[in-house]
């Protein structure tokens, strides 16, 4: 009779496995894994499935029918018999701490359906999961005590080894999602988009030579120049004038930066925290914000004599308005219930400020500093095209004056090149301070 | 109506006395009432559940205990001692009556056991080192060794709840104060909650203020139930449940529970269905 019983099929299995306790909360994606690994089987009424003593080699799920579990008396078990149905589990024992032999004989009661897993097999599969495995091995041990009433001193679940089950460290964490995005197609598509922008340049200018880019150098003329021990316009990456001017840039956004995030952090916490203050303040900042950093050119000559300082004002005031407003936000945006815990669990405001606010705020807060950055170059070139002697925007500038094109492309790509170097460390200073995050977006696979 | 509580348990503290409280919202304006009149006594130990629909002012109640609310007249009194009444219309947040979140309120940024060590590391109770060896013993007592060093964003919604449950029981507490704790979590997670949560009773037998909006869940974990009326919110039925603690899972299949839960049915539905009309009206 047990022939005229339909066979598990595949999509069943997954079905049948989320009806099971210890897979419950398990992703899709582990769950077809598990399924990956369940083998069918059935059994006809009355039938022994496994008696007490054996080998605890494969784990059960039900699938459909019934059948009696019983424990031998040892174990202690509160209630010995046990009736599992579908999406009952049994034969866990192989799960145990030192366990290797079936505590329990269990019977189909009914024609039974069964999946049977490999109890080493997923084992290893929730290894190679650290955190969604240490979930199921949870489950199934609060599954053990809970609904097979075993007393806890024996429902003690094994430990799942494995480099990643320990406290992930933020550098093996990184090695990790490097890994990961090396084997997704993501870099070859971004190699995919770097060839073509360069060859529609190099075919535009050089090969179909469009009469919009007549004047435009092409990308070889560039990269020859720029790759040049002797430029024919005097710089390229064997001049010390090209360093020189890169350093002068970077240093100059550099203390614009750290000037608008201590100040502009400082603001935005204050402007978010007291509504007072904001009350005060606010008006006139939202006033000044909308005002182009290139009208504030002339003021920032007037009011600073040296040129130095000058262009630094500027750079910082754009990136002080983004970093300041995004905390003040990022503060407002922190939910009610954490302040109202922490005054709950007796933290005083000062407390409150130093462990809710502050790192609650912190995603917002590097939102601002990314854009901060940004900001900061661009109003920086603006200004150096306006004044000072060095930098690559007066490189950009005084080039075009000069007519040496291919210079002035240099400058933009090195821009782009120092730019993209300088956001990526802000980047990976967030993550190193928010390491809570980095670990919930990997988890979301993100 | 029996208004009386159940003899007491074996705990001295966290007697809670709900006395004649109102609260109006916005008195000078719409003048919405909350919580009219309300008077409830919880004792020592007990596991006290409040029934009501969805927006009936059950937790404009709970908000008036944790100090998060004034409240507009009477008072709320704690072993004896005033928390709120007319003249002083907040209580003052602290550690002797803490709330669990409707949606949960570890913080993120901080791991498990960092969460549950919050309380006594804040207060100066414990220096650092007490507090991590006493979190990893009651995380331990609770299910959740292994867990200590993962960000709450790691662990299933279950487990978030359970280590908020210890970080509040960290402070020795005279009164939980849990709203909805559970209405976020699948039915299994839910049943397998509960019971973690008697055994978590079981140990220490601090009092319980739940406020729920399940009939069943009320029954199978409470003393006494309190059903409230809808807007405003006042006790229409107490119930107390005479099936005895401990109690576990095979409650649920017992005839006496499914009795209670007969006889309190209409009454629930009939606030529910209350509620639902005034909000037609609203809409």
């Amino acid at each position: 009779m047990a022939a005229t019983l339909p066979v598990v099929a595949e999509d069943d299995a997954i079905a049948v496995l989320r009806e099971a306790t210890p897979f419950g909360e398990a992703s899709p994606v582990v769950l077809s894994r598990i399924a990956a690994l369940a083998r069918p089987a059935r059994y006809a009424a009355g039938e022994r499935i496994y008696t007490a003593g054996d080998a605890a080699d494969d784990i059960f799920i039900v699938a459909s029918g019934r059948a009696d579990h019983v424990f031998e008396p040892e174990v202690g078990a509160r209630e010995p018999l046990k009736r599992v149905t579908r999406g009952g589990v049994f034969g866990w024992a192989g799960l145990l701490l030192g366990q290797t032999r079936r505590l329990a004989t269990v019977t189909a009661v009914e024609p039974t359906e069964v999946l049977r897993i490999d109890t080493e097999a997923l084992v290893a599969l929730l290894e190679s999961q650290p955190q969604e495995g240490g979930q199921v091995m949870a489950r199934f041990a609060a599954m053990i005590r809970r609904e097979f009433a075993v007393p806890e001193l024996l429902a003690q679940v094994r430990r799942l080894s494995g480099p990643l089950t320990e406290e992930m460290s933020s550098l093996s964490l990184t090695m990790y999602r490097l890994s990961l995005w090396l084997k997704s197609p993501r870099p070859y598509l971004m190699l995919i988009g770097f060839a073509l922008f360069l060859g529609i340049w190099y075919l535009a200018v050089e090969v179909w030579k469009l009469p919009r880019f007549r004047e435009m150098p092409g990308l070889t003329t560039v990269v020859k120049e720029w790759f040049s021990p002797s430029p024919t316009y005097g710089l390229s990456l064997y001049t010390e004038e090209y360093y020189k001017h890169i350093v002068v840039s970077v240093w100059r956004v550099t203390q614009a930066f750290f000037l608008a995030t201590v100040l502009g952090v400082t603001f935005g916490l204050l402007l978010g925290w007291s509504q007072r203050f904001r009350e005060y303040v606010f008006p006139v900042f939202e006033m000044l914000r909308p005002i182009p950093i290139l009208a504030w050119v002339p003021l920032a000559i007037v009011m600073f004599i040296a040129t130095e300082s000058a262009v630094i004002y500027l750079a910082f005031l754009a990136s002080f308005y983004a970093t300041a407003l995004n905390t003040m936000l990022g503060v407002q945006s922190i939910d009610e219930s954490y302040i109202r815990a922490a005054s709950c669990l007796g933290a005083s405001q000062k407390q409150v400020f130093r462990h809710v606010i502050l790192p609650g705020a912190l995603p917002f807060i590097f939102t601002g500093l990314q854009i901060s950055i940004g900001v900061s170059w661009f109003s920086l070139v603006a200004a150096e095209m306006v004044s000072g002697q060095y930098g690559l925007g007066y490189v950009i500038n005084t080039s075009y004056v000069m007519v040496r094109y291919p210079t002035i492309i240099i400058g933009m790509a090195t821009l782009g090149l120092v730019g993209y170097t300088t956001s990526a460390l802000v980047r990976l200073a967030g993550d190193y301070l928010m390491e809570w995050r980095v670990r919930e977006l990997a988890l979301a696979e993100r | 109506m029996d208004m009386r509580p159940p003899p007491p348990a074996t705990q001295t503290q966290g007697h809670l006395l709900i006395d004649d409280v109102v609260k109006v919202y916005d008195p000078e304006g719409a003048a919405v009432l909350a919580v009219d009149h309300c008077t409830l006594e919880i004792e020592p130990g007990e596991i006290c559940m409040i029934v009501g629909p969805s927006g009936c002012g059950k937790t404009t109640l709970l908000n008036a205990v944790a100090g998060f609310h004034d409240i507009t007249s009477g008072r709320i009194l704690m072993d004896g001692e005033v928390l709120c009444s007319t003249d002083r219309p907040r209580s003052t947040p602290g550690p002797d009556r803490i709330v669990v979140f409707q949606n949960g309120a570890l913080f993120p940024w901080k791991s498990n056991l960092e969460n549950v060590i919050f309380g006594p590391v804040m207060q100066g109770k414990l220096g650092r080192r007490e507090a991590l060896d006493k979190g990893r013993a009651m995380m331990g007592d609770a299910g959740l060794s292994g867990v200590e060093h993962n960000y709450p964003g790691e662990v299933s919604s279950g487990m978030r709840r359970r280590v908020e449950i210890v970080r509040a029981l960290m402070n020795d507490p005279k009164v939980l104060l849990l709203d909805e704790p559970y209405r976020a979590l699948d039915s299994l997670t839910k049943s397998v909650m509960h019971e973690a949560l008697l055994e978590i009773y079981y140990k220490n037998r601090v009092t319980i203020f739940f406020i729920t909006h399940d009939l069943e869940e009320a029954i199978f974990l409470g003393h006494r139930v309190a059903i409230m009326t809808t807007r405003p919110c006042k006790p229409k039925k107490i119930l107390t449940v005479d099936i005895p603690h401990p109690r576990d899972y095979s409650v649920l299949t017992s005839k006496r529970f499914r009795e209670l839960i007969e006889e309190t049915n209409d009454a629930v539905h009939e606030e529910a269905l209350k509620a639902f009309q005034a909000g037609e009206k609203e809409g």
